[in-house]
């Protein structure tokens, strides 16, 4: 699948396959197509070239097969002026379902925590951010959708909004097995919720996610190698660059106690652990290591895990392969 | 007006018919226009917009005189007997209000977030469900709209004078009457029968806030 906006390539995309009743992540930077990548699902636009399936199907925008089964919540809530009633009934009474909408509506309500008794009857002017956005996905709920697409769902809202969103999209997987495909900066959180993360960047998929990007500017040093100074003067080495502006993406394989090579491919930086976190789909720990100014994910050994002798706070080195740097 | 001067209610009925038939054609006309002027990205809708604003500033007396020259006997519509009719009248005030009403409409819908259309698909809307929600989506902006095409249509005097031709009980309006009455030196009722327009649209725009306020 390839998208351009104007010419110019946004999105490029061989194959990408979700689940049914799973939950997939997007992260990437601003910019990395991850936006697009939600539009193009939720069949609000149509790829320039290539095709979405949806249970096997080719499906674009208005197609009646997806209709009211795939629903996008943009990442800013966008409500119609009518009240939060005519908001979440909306989708509903566009299927035909106006047997049970009041129930529906009141429904979707309670699964966003928001009392139907309080809002039903409030115009659109009469909520605040967070407020606006639970009405948002809750037309959306409302459809029961077999797939959620949130394009960073809690990014505009505060603590308790961005909460009970979160707990509704997952409710909503619980009880009618929507698939719900997040984007989001909140990698960490990514991790713990998800079943699969995907690293998009310049608008391809980089991988799972564990990947750290580094932006040039890259200098040669001596011994051939390639490097760039990071936050805390640390020097970080690489391979040869395609240009100095290259942005190297680079996978740590694991954590060290000490700063000895293992072989000549072999780099190791120094960095503190921030976070340890529970993968959700492997059950597996991961840890978070700042460098400098950069983060770099490491999964831990079962040993790690057992020993236990790793915990936020510590010093510890990283190891990761020359060899195995990529550059975009 | 309190003594139920029969001339004044008949113009005010007039008035209030001419520009009841004008206001609908125009409507009728110049929103779906407007819309789509406003919604679609076509090759040369700059120009045709800027068309439409500059026909927005069309003189009154200058469409009466285009109106009087196709409806005059020997004219292409003479045929018709328009002339000096509440009809003829009404053909002229909407080429008025037609500019106006669709080059506001054009400006509420271009002024539509883009968030609306992609609010609108995500639950389901398929195209026609699309073009009528995101109608509705823009009511208040179409509505400023039609408020001021009425005001236009309502105190323009040209086209009721050139067409209409100010016959008393046929197609004298209010503004024409002021107009008759300040010749003839009858600055009271000239005024008397300002402050009824000025009730009129007061009446008009109170409802319409009350429309607003309800939708």
């Amino acid at each position: 699948m390839k998208h351009a906006y104007g010419g110019r390539m946004v999105l490029s995309i061989e194959h990408l396959t979700f689940a049914k009743a799973s939950i997939i992540g997007l992260r990437g930077p601003n910019g990395s197509g991850k936006s697009t990548l939600l539009r193009l699902l939720g069949l609000i636009e149509k790829p320039v070239e290539g095709a979405i399936l949806f249970n096997g199907q080719a499906v674009e925008p208005f197609s009646p097969e997806a209709r009211f089964r795939i629903s996008l919540l943009p990442q800013e809530p966008f409500l119609m002026k009518r009240r939060v009633f005519g908001n979440v009934a909306y989708g509903i009474k566009l299927r035909g379902d106006v047997a049970d909408v009041t129930e529906r509506v009141h429904e979707a309500l309670s699964l966003v925590g928001l009392s139907h008794g309080d809002f039903v009857r409030r115009p659109w002017y009469a909520l605040s951010g967070g407020e606006a956005q639970r009405v948002a996905l809750a037309a959306r709920l409302a459809l029961r959708p077999n797939v959620l697409l949130l394009d960073e769902p809690t990014a505009s809202v505060d603590i308790p909004s961005a909460e009970l969103i979160r707990e509704a999209a997952f409710k909503a997987r619980e009880k009618m097995g929507t698939t719900l495909v997040i984007a989001s900066h909140d990698w960490q959180w990514l991790y713990e919720v998800c079943d699969q993360v995907f690293h998009l960047f310049k608008g391809k998929i980089l991988g799972t996610g564990r990947e750290t990007i580094l932006f040039g500017p890259w200098r040669r040093v001596d011994s051939g190698m390639w490097g760039r100074r990071l936050g805390d003067q640390q020097f970080i080495v690489a391979s040869r660059p395609p240009s100095d502006e290259a942005a190297a993406i680079i996978h740590v394989g694991s954590i060290g106690e000490d700063n000895a090579r293992v072989d000549e491919d072999d780099a190791v930086l120094k960095g503190t652990i921030t976070r340890i976190n529970l993968e959700r789909n492997s059950g597996k720990l991961f840890a978070t290591i700042v460098v400098g100014d950069q983060n770099f994910i490491v999964g831990l050994t079962q040993r790690q895990t057992q020993e236990r002798t790793l915990f936020p706070g510590k010093e510890v080195f990283i190891h990761y392969c020359l060899k195995t740097i990529r550059w975009v | 007006m309190i003594g139920g001067d029969a001339e004044t209610y008949s113009a005010i009925w007039a008035t209030l018919r001419v520009s009841g038939y004008s206001m609908g054609c125009s409507l009728i006309i110049g929103v779906p226009l407007g819309f789509c002027l406003g919604y679609f990205d076509f090759r040369g809708k700059r120009p045709l917009r800027t068309v439409v604003d500059t026909l927005m500033a069309l003189p009154t007396v200058f469409i009466g005189l285009l109106v009087y020259a196709f409806l005059t006997r020997s004219g292409p519509l003479g045929n018709f007997g328009l002339l000096f009719t509440l009809p003829g009248i009404a053909i002229g005030q909407t080429i008025l209000a037609l500019p106006v009403v669709i080059g506001l409409t054009a400006a509420a819908v271009e002024s539509m977030d883009q968030k609306l259309r992609i609010a609108l698909m995500s639950l389901g809307a398929n195209r026609r469900q699309l073009f009528l929600s995101s109608l509705w989506e823009t009511r208040h902006g179409i509505l400023a709209g039609a408020i001021a095409a009425y005001g236009r249509v309502m105190t323009e005097v040209g086209i009721s004078m050139m067409v209409g031709g100010n016959i008393k009980w046929h197609t004298r309006t209010i503004t024409t009457a002021i107009a008759l009455e300040t010749n003839k030196g009858q600055f009271g009722m000239g005024i008397a029968l300002g402050l009824v327009l000025l009730a009129i649209a007061f009446c008009v725009n109170v409802s319409v806030s009350l429309l607003r306020k309800r939708y």
